[in-house]
């Protein structure tokens, strides 16, 4: 009976690069040192100072979904290309790494995640703020219930040039941004209105209640959905902002970009 | 009241018990200083600066060296007490001058080590604030923090032991004028936006969303924050100092 490390052999020869997802400082350091292949880093923070480095905007609790958002950052960024072999380090069961897997880059594995936090038109961290927020107010919901919400991120001087106020706006000169805790508390009293609450670039919370009046011609988005993300989707057809959708009736979370569905995420999940 | 006298005609044992008393007082003052440093945080902060390193790899800490050097102060000042009690050295200016110079000292020393560690700190905080820049000639202004906070540390221990530091203060006096006329001049355009966007955030004369002409640029209000507006229209987008919104004025558009 051979070793196991013989066993697994096969797994690593001729990688064209490995990517270490989440590192500590130590472990980087040492595969560095004394690296062949280029090392890639996908992590919340570039903590280790890595050059190669993709920045990873949530964390997936699914290791093939971490897997396949940090080869599709570095696909983006031309780190990787199609049909390179990588070599993925991640941390499975414990805070280190303690699994490898070998992954073959393909160009399909595109799911536009990546997308929606790189390219978008309000800052990556706004985003996250904005999508963490909306998956822990699908968790909870509001005292119990299940809530909709409706967030439209970036271009904010457009939106509200294409909506109208359906009451007083709870945050005229107020000075809020997403991601400070009391903020999110906020966020969640007024989820139970009805309306859309409009962010800045910089994630400044520019207005509640605002009624959003886009034309919905050409919207594509699938069948079924209601009339809050019909609303999410064709304002970002109109516009260059990012719309992130909790639905009420499913419990998902959805993100709408340039009127198409880019991302639908089970807050269960995380 | 009569051994009291015994005790007292004996300076030798006096002397003793003063050193005995010296030497337990000094240990629990060690011990109470590292206690009281560790329970206000300070290994944590000053984890990673070169200083705690070099310490670490002597095989001590910062902490334990700062704690050490309060136990010998306390030491000295018992050993120096005993000496005078038991009259070994007689001569009373020499006495004078040493227990002036003894606290002198102990403070220079510690001036010292704290000005190392928040040099230190400084360096590796700023380098970290800018790590994002990946400009080479931003790397020598960490460097510079940490050498003006050493000069000032090194001045204010040297003036503690009473060496002549006049043409150091000259020099200091020159550095921070060149700092403060330099940096005023460079950062005087900031300061004039910044004063105008404390107004423009307070007051809100214009928010996101509005349609305003400023100058001669005209557009939809993205972004306002304390230095800069973000105005767009369909092609452009301007990025409006905040200084030039109340020179020039607003205009709001209305249609």
């Amino acid at each position: 009976m051979p070793e196991a490390s013989e066993l697994f052999a096969e797994l690593l020869p001729d990688v064209d690069a490995v990517v270490l997802f989440s590192p500590s400082g130590s472990y980087y350091e040492d595969v560095i040192a004394d690296a062949q292949v280029p090392v890639l880093v996908v992590s919340d923070e570039n903590a280790v100072g890595a050059e190669e480095f993709v920045e990873l905007p949530l964390e997936f609790d699914d290791v093939a979904d971490r897997i396949r958002f940090g080869i599709e950052g570095a696909l983006e960024q031309g780190l990787v290309e199609d049909g390179d072999v990588v070599a993925c380090a991640v941390s499975m069961f414990s805070d280190e790494i303690d699994t490898v897997t070998r992954v073959r880059v393909d160009e399909t594995m595109e799911s536009g995640i990546y997308n929606l936090f790189s390219d978008s038109r309000a800052e990556a961290s706004v985003i996250r703020a904005v999508l963490e927020l909306a998956i822990e107010l699908g968790q909870k919901g509001q005292k119990g219930k299940p809530v909709g919400a409706l967030f439209v991120v970036g271009d904010a001087g457009k939106v509200m040039n294409k909506s109208r106020p359906l009451s007083y706006n709870p945050f005229e000169k107020s000075h809020v941004h997403v991601g400070d805790p009391i903020v999110n508390v906020m966020l969640k009293e007024f989820s139970r209105l009805d309306g859309a609450f409009v962010i800045s670039d910089s994630g400044k919370i520019v207005s509640a209640y605002r009624y959003l009046e886009p034309s919905a011609e050409g919207v594509d988005i699938p069948k079924g959905l209601g009339a809050r993300h019909m609303a999410g989707g064709a304002v970002t057809r109109d516009t260059n902002a990012t719309a992130i959708v909790l639905s009420e009736s499913d419990g998902l979370v959805r993100a709408f970009k340039g009127g198409e569905l880019v991302l639908e995420l089970d807050p269960e999940d995380y | 009241m009569v051994e009291w006298r015994m005790v007292a005609d004996q300076p030798a044992a006096l002397a003793a018990a003063v050193l005995a008393v010296g030497i337990l007082l000094g240990y629990l003052v060690g011990k109470l200083n590292k206690r009281l440093l560790t329970a206000a945080g300070v290994p944590g902060a000053i984890e990673g600066t070169p200083f705690e390193r070099t310490a670490q790899s002597l095989g001590t800490s910062t902490v334990t060296i700062v704690a050490r050097l309060s136990s010998w102060f306390v030491y000295g000042v018992a050993v120096l007490t005993a000496i005078h009690i038991a009259r070994l050295v007689n001569a009373q200016t020499f006495w004078l001058r040493v227990t002036s110079f003894v606290p002198q000292l102990f403070i220079a020393a510690l001036v010292l080590i704290v000005g190392f560690v928040v040099a230190d700190k400084a360096e590796l905080v700023i380098s970290e604030r800018l790590r994002g820049v990946k400009l080479p000639e931003v790397s020598i202004l960490p460097k510079v923090v940490k050498y003006s906070v050493l000069y000032i540390a090194s001045l204010v221990a040297l003036g503690q032991i009473g060496v002549n530091t006049d043409a150091l203060i000259v020099l200091l006096a020159v550095y921070v004028f060149g700092l403060v006329f330099l940096g005023g001049l460079a950062f005087k355009d900031f300061l004039a936006s910044g004063a105008a966007g404390v107004y423009l955030l307070l007051n809100e004369p214009y928010g996101i969303g509005d349609n305003v002409r400023i100058g001669k640029h005209e557009g939809i209000v993205q972004e306002v924050d304390v230095f800069v507006t973000h105005i767009e229209n369909d092609e452009e987008e301007f990025i409006v100092p905040n200084s030039r919104v109340l020179e020039e004025g607003i205009v709001r558009m209305r249609n």
